[in-house]
């Protein structure tokens, strides 16, 4: 038995079970007894707001990856690194171990984030009824890995605190790190603005009809 | 007394719990998401957890952190220098970034976790401890030092084929302090704190210590 099938649900806040008013009362959400946050049976255009922001970090993508995350500045001249530059540099020199964590946090979960939300997206919105177990799955795997894709931006900034030798060699901050930046913090707000409970919706309205 | 029905967050799923709860972990029977985990003990541990967390960071700040040395030439960062570092040049979306996920919301939780903990562990259920739990929720991905831990081990394993680079003692006293913020993410379950508040908003005598009262 589903909550929404018995006008019952969750406060997101407290947990709290709340009864939300009969449909004939014209609004649907409530307020929750005990800690006063305003409650909706889902999370108010989930599915808009969750486009809009994935759309926005899939733009900001391209140039996360085409621009130069950071310049290494020295009396030889001045090299500009981006994200799959650092990585095959790795590779080539061996650190096979911090090429993988690089490639896994910088290159491979973005990735997968924008591609999962954009399929759950789309396979709610076209009513799908199929693998909602293992689009759950998905789902709770994408909000837990986010935040990893920051490790890049912080090797960026130890970088350049450390390597701080000037007129002999400095390291600096370049555009590809802030557009990265952007990427990480909207794919994680989208994943927060997306509702799971959709996608069992969609399943369940198939099913009746 | 009567189970309790709760329903679950993430697919909508109702469920029964047992009363009284037995220490563990209760699960969504569709869909696996952690529903209530009642941790026997939760206040004192994290009072006390946080309050060596606090000293632990607090020291992390104090001491330096990396020291780099290359051909003679020596550099020493602090935990606040890369911070420092970029708002020097200008890059403030870089800066603020880093300044609040590695030093405001990870401190801020803290301490809330503290203004949650010390109240209740005395028997008091103060007005904003609401608010507290609430903003402890909001805050709770934005605090990466976790993942500020990892970068730092990238960093230095990246600068040891160009030079000679050593780990301070602010590195130990914070490498030290992630796995204290780990377990304390862990045992952390606000479940009996609401159930607190909501006794206290009745004006019900305050269980103390806190029951598997759910």
């Amino acid at each position: 038995m589903r909550g929404i099938e018995r006008r019952l649900g969750v406060c997101r806040v407290c947990s709290q079970l709340i009864h939300f008013p009969p449909p004939d009362e014209g609004t649907v959400a409530a307020h929750c007894p005990r800690c006063g946050s305003e409650v909706a049976p889902r999370k108010p255009h989930s599915v808009q707001i969750t486009w809009a922001l994935l759309i926005a970090s899939a733009i900001f993508y391209i140039p996360a990856n085409l621009l130069p995350m950071m310049e290494v500045q020295t009396f030889a001249g001045t090299e500009a690194d981006t994200i799959l530059s650092g990585v095959l540099y790795f590779l080539q020199d061996g650190s096979y171990l911090i090429a993988a964590v690089i490639f896994v946090a910088s290159i491979l979960v973005p990735t997968f984030k924008i591609l999962v939300l954009g399929y759950l997206l789309l396979s709610v919105q076209s009513g799908s009824a199929a693998r909602t177990r293992q689009r759950r799955r998905l789902y709770v795997l994408t909000e837990l890995i986010g935040r990893w894709s920051m490790v890049d931006v912080y090797v960026v900034s130890i970088m350049v605190a450390l390597v701080h030798f000037p007129p002999l060699s400095e390291i600096h901050a370049r555009e590809g790190a802030i557009f990265f930046l952007l990427v990480v913090i909207l794919t994680m707000l989208a994943a927060m603005s997306f509702d799971p409970r959709l996608i069992r919706d969609a399943a369940q309205k198939e099913k009746h009809a | 007394m009567h189970d309790r029905v709760v329903c679950c967050s993430e697919c909508d799923e109702l469920s029964k719990l047992p009363r009284p709860l037995k220490p563990g972990r209760y699960r969504c029977p569709e869909c696996g998401h952690t529903l209530v985990r009642f941790v026997p003990g939760m206040v004192e541990k994290l009072y006390a957890l946080n309050l060596a967390a606090a000293t632990l960071y607090l020291m992390s700040l104090l001491y330096p952190f990396l020291s780099f040395e290359v051909l003679g030439n020596r550099s020493t960062a602090w935990f606040l220098t890369p911070i420092e570092n970029l708002y020097d040049r200008h890059e403030y979306i870089l800066a603020v970034t880093v300044l609040m996920t590695i030093l405001v919301v990870p401190a801020a939780r803290i301490l809330l976790y503290l203004a949650v903990a010390i109240p209740v562990y005395h028997g008091r259920v103060p007005r904003y401890l609401p608010y507290a739990l609430k903003l402890l929720e909001e805050f709770l991905p934005w605090g990466m030092l976790d993942v500020f831990l990892i970068g730092v081990l990238v960093s230095i394993v990246k600068l040891l084929g160009m030079g000679s680079i050593l780990p301070q003692a602010g590195f130990w006293l914070f490498a030290a302090m992630i796995p204290i913020l780990a377990y304390i993410q862990m045992i952390f379950d606000p479940h009996p704190l609401w159930e607190l508040i909501e006794t206290a908003q009745r004006g019900g005598k305050i269980p103390y210590p806190l029951e598997p009262i759910l």
